[in-house]
């Protein structure tokens, strides 16, 4: 029985399509959307839920595949690399593939209850399609092996952002919508500016092949130029210390479940461009790597400790995790740039482990909004009482981002600071366990507000819990957040030899 | 050292016009205060990063890559003539995005100044 | 006291750019990398691998068809966004909504009057304008032109006679049952192409190359050129109209 089940599902894994069906699924799910909410407008929300749930269901035998048989390709068209846009489904593009998958379906019916009110009537249609549009983006900007066709995905991606932090209408929004915006399409016309740069030198775009004909270059002052503007532009994505600007704003003002994918998904699209920028460079002799790197390691320190500081004194509980992300933000780019492999692994894994934290806290935070309407931790006192379970989920949330064995947020940082050491450079550690002591900080803030004080606010005397559709997304990622530590076993096996490919130069 | 520069950049020169639009654009983004106008700077370094990779696709003396009689090689690159052809999509689709926001938060707040809306802060 | 200090940073990254610029191959080449790799395959045997006389064409619908497919996404997501930005935020008790501020002349929207010249020469132009917006679409497969370009040209066509005729004219023009099939044509028409392409080629995006199926390749084709133009000019049309609602 067991053979049987195995033989069956590796044939379902060989299926060659799964690919390009898994970019497909959202994107046409998306762009129906609109046309079904003219036809029968209440099926919109369950709809954008099957669509999640049915793209989730793909990542499995992709992944299944990618275990058994390594990195593969898939090429649209049929043109063989680099004359057409390749596919590529490696480690990197599983781990964001699977956060998109595992986050998802559970954002979306959270989506359920939590838009109806959050967003205007009239915008509702949109909002579904724009999260589709953008979860869709992100798994084709994740899969994509072409510098062009990941500028065109990560357009897709960053155009349904800009608008989701917009769609709920609050002045402070439009505007940390447009401020977004502007740092946005800069990023952009950089990242652009690159891959043109990139094409000049090589004749090519497709990225293994560029990365073949860059060290053959005699052009120093080009190549800089075409590294530090991808870095540059995939750091204000990723919104790493100094360019994190734009960021806390734009995720603290976005209606909750908005938040949660743009803190937990969207700005790991910059990351896996840093990634992909890596693979393009590793192999120069011309550029030296080492002082982009060193630069890079002290950035993410700086995001670690700047992110955590204005996080300790933000009032606003949204604005806390909009700052709690760009600490960790630090802490990934930190990782990778450390370049030994245990640090990349770290953060490779807690690329993956902040998404879910991340969502959890921001959908537990939006549901503390949904009932009380209010956003202060002084206005939030006591709602420990009357929401006991959503806050637990919170609670539990806030431990993993602090990062307490055994929950989601240990096990990254852990072996971020054991590659800092591994790089001998213990210095990094010690910046690991100070923002974990600052996280501590607000974590007891947000704790001792909940639980051990009195309610002062009508609205948080009379809350109760939120509906069961958006408590339990809440709650079973919760779960996960204290359950995935226990589980890290398999992911780091699975990484283990992609980070040692990654560190020889092939891709 | 800058002499040396112009040198070498001589058969880049129009590179150089480029350089100097991306500048002319930031410059606006940056230092304007009216929301449209930095939006209009966007589009300046826009123009600017298409008009580079359009200009890296161009062959002395080529004819337009469009196959008929009497077109004789060497033809200039289509490749960069499709990027830029999406590149000008994108454009299109954020310039439109940014001015519906424009609009929004002139009704919310009645200026689009941005010393004035951080004040209203 | 800013500006002189964004003039020096900006003077510096223009230095760095100027120095990487200087380093690239001279413009106009012939045997840069641009022209003697990938290019040099689309120039040589792009008409007989693609039936497009128009490389650009040939590049953008079938060498690199993901491109094109994210192009129309990205318009989608363009319109999707203006809309939910756009769409009136007062319903449903939203308390952040604050009332636009009253316009300072009387009469709540000015009222722009179209001189009958302007009104005549718009009507009498249309047909013509449209017919060539067609012309551009259909004709991009063999010379310049395309989807896109007729596309905008459709849709400017519609904003002036919007203009022109008013509000109740566009609704004739554009009937809001169908807006919402409209959004979706561009993308849903790659969809459809893509899986077509599929099951002749087994490949998404695929072509038939074979000589007896040179006319559904062209019809592949002209599709897509087609949908992408509609949905270039409904962009155009209905981020207008939305603006105008509010």
């Amino acid at each position: 029985m067991a053979a049987a089940l195995t033989v069956s599902w590796s044939a379902l894994a060989a299926w060659p399509h799964w690919l390009i069906v898994l970019i497909l699924l959202p994107l046409g799910g998306a762009v129906l959307t609109p046309a079904l909410y003219a036809l029968q407008r209440r099926l919109v929300p369950w709809w954008a839920l099957l669509v999640a749930g049915l793209t989730a269901l793909t990542v499995l035998p992709l992944l299944w595949r990618l275990a058994h048989e390594g990195p593969f390709s898939y090429l649209p068209g049929g043109w063989a690399r680099p004359y057409g846009v390749e596919l590529r489904f490696d480690e990197f593009a599983a781990l964001l593939a699977a956060a998109v998958a595992l986050l998802a379906p559970p954002v979306l019916l959270f989506s359920r209850r939590y838009a109806a009110r959050a967003v205007p009537a009239g915008r509702l249609p949109f909002y579904y399609t724009l999260l589709l549009l953008n979860l869709g983006g992100l798994l084709g900007l994740a899969i994509t092996a072409d510098l062009f066709n990941l500028f065109v995905f990560l357009e897709v991606v960053s155009l349904s952002a800009y608008a989701l932090v917009a769609v709920g209408g609050r002045p402070v929004a439009e505007l940390a919508a447009f401020k977004y915006l502007l740092m946005g399409a800069i990023s952009s016309l950089l990242i652009l500016l690159a891959v043109g740069i990139l094409f000049a030198l090589t004749g090519s775009l497709n990225m293994a092949d560029v990365a073949q004909r860059l060290p053959a270059l005699a052009t120093p002052a080009a190549l800089t130029l075409a590294a530090a503007a991808l870095l540059v532009g995939f750091m204000l994505k990723a919104a790493l210390f100094p360019l994190h600007n734009w960021l806390p704003e734009a995720h603290a003002s976005a209606p909750g479940a908005v938040s949660a994918v743009l803190s937990g998904l969207v700005v790991k699209a910059g990351i896996i461009g840093l990634v992909r920028t890596y693979q393009l460079f590793a192999g120069v002799e011309l550029l030296d790597t080492a002082n982009l790197g060193a630069i890079l390691v002290w950035l993410g320190a700086a995001s670690v400790v700047m992110g955590s500081f204005f996080a300790v004194f933000q009032h606003d509980l949204k604005l806390m995790l909009a700052y709690s992300t760009i600490t960790n933000i630090g802490y990934i780019v930190m990782g990778w740039a450390l370049a030994s492999p245990q640090a990349m692994l770290g953060a490779s894994l807690h690329l993956f482990n902040h998404a879910l934290i991340k969502t959890t806290l921001f959908l537990a935070a939006g549901a503390l909004i949904y009932r009380t309407g209010l956003r202060t931790l002084e206005e939030l006192r006591g709602i420990g009482r009357t929401m006991p379970l959503n806050c637990a989920a919170l609670a539990l949330g806030a431990l993993a981002i602090v990062g307490v064995p055994p929950t989601a947020g240990f096990v990254g940082k852990w072996f971020i600071a054991l590659g800092a050491l591994q790089a001998g450079r213990p210095f990094f550690a010690l910046v690991v366990v100070f923002g974990a002591l600052l996280a501590a900080v607000y974590y007891v803030r947000i704790i001792n507000a909940f639980y051990f004080r009195e309610p002062e606010q009508k609205a948080v005397v009379t809350a109760r819990e939120v509906p069961w559709s958006m408590l339990a997304p809440v709650l079973l990622l919760a779960l996960l957040c204290l359950g995935i530590g226990l589980l890290a076993r398999l992911p780091v096996e699975f990484l283990e030899p992609a980070v040692a490919r990654l560190l020889d130069g092939r891709s | 050292m800058l002499p040396e520069m112009l040198l070498e950049l001589r058969p880049n020169l129009d590179y150089a016009a480029v350089v100097v639009l991306f500048c002319i654009g930031l410059y606006a983004v940056i230092v304007k205060n009216n929301l449209i106008k930095k939006l209009l700077g966007l589009n300046i370094m826009e123009t600017a990063v298409f008009a580079f990779i359009v200009t890296s696709g161009m062959v002395e003396g080529g004819a337009p890559p469009v196959l008929g009689p009497g077109v004789m090689p060497p033809l200039a690159s289509p490749l960069p003539h499709a990027l830029i052809l999406t590149g000008i999509v994108v454009a299109l689709a954020t310039t439109a995005l940014a001015l519906a926001l424009i609009i929004r938060i002139y009704l919310q707040h009645g200026t689009i100044e941005a010393d004035q809306l951080r004040e209203l802060d | 006291m800013k500006k002189p200090l964004v003039i020096a940073l900006l003077i510096l990254l223009a230095l760095a750019l100027l120095a990487a610029m200087a380093e690239l191959p001279a413009v106009g080449q012939a045997d840069a990398p641009v022209h003697t790799h990938v290019s040099a395959r689309y120039i040589e045997q792009g008409e007989a691998e693609t039936g497009a006389h128009n490389l650009v064409t040939a590049v953008l619908l079938n060498y690199r068809g993901m491109d094109t497919f994210g192009e129309v996404l990205v318009l989608f997501t363009a319109l999707c966004a203006g809309f939910a930005v756009l769409l009136a935020a007062a319903r449903n008790g939203n308390k952040h909504y604050r009332q636009p501020p009253a316009p300072q002349e009387s009469g709540a929207v000015p009222v722009i009057a179209v001189s009958p010249v302007v009104s005549f020469v718009v009507r009498l132009l249309a047909p013509f304008i449209a017919l060539f917006a067609a012309y551009v679409i259909l004709k991009g497969h063999l010379s310049p032109g395309g989807g896109f370009q007729g596309g905008m040209i459709l849709g400017a066509l519609f904003i002036a006679l919007t203009l022109v005729l008013g509000k109740q004219y566009s609704a004739r023009l554009l009937p809001v049952a169908w807006r919402p099939w409209l959004y979706a044509l561009a993308p849903a028409a790659f969809l459809v192409v893509g899986m077509i392409g599929l099951q002749l080629t087994g490949y998404f995006l695929g072509y038939p190359q074979e000589p007896a199926w040179h006319g559904v390749r062209e019809a592949m084709m002209v599709t897509l050129e087609i949908a992408i133009g509609v949905g270039g000019a409904v962009l155009v049309a209905s981020l207008f109209l939305a603006l105008e609602s509010d």
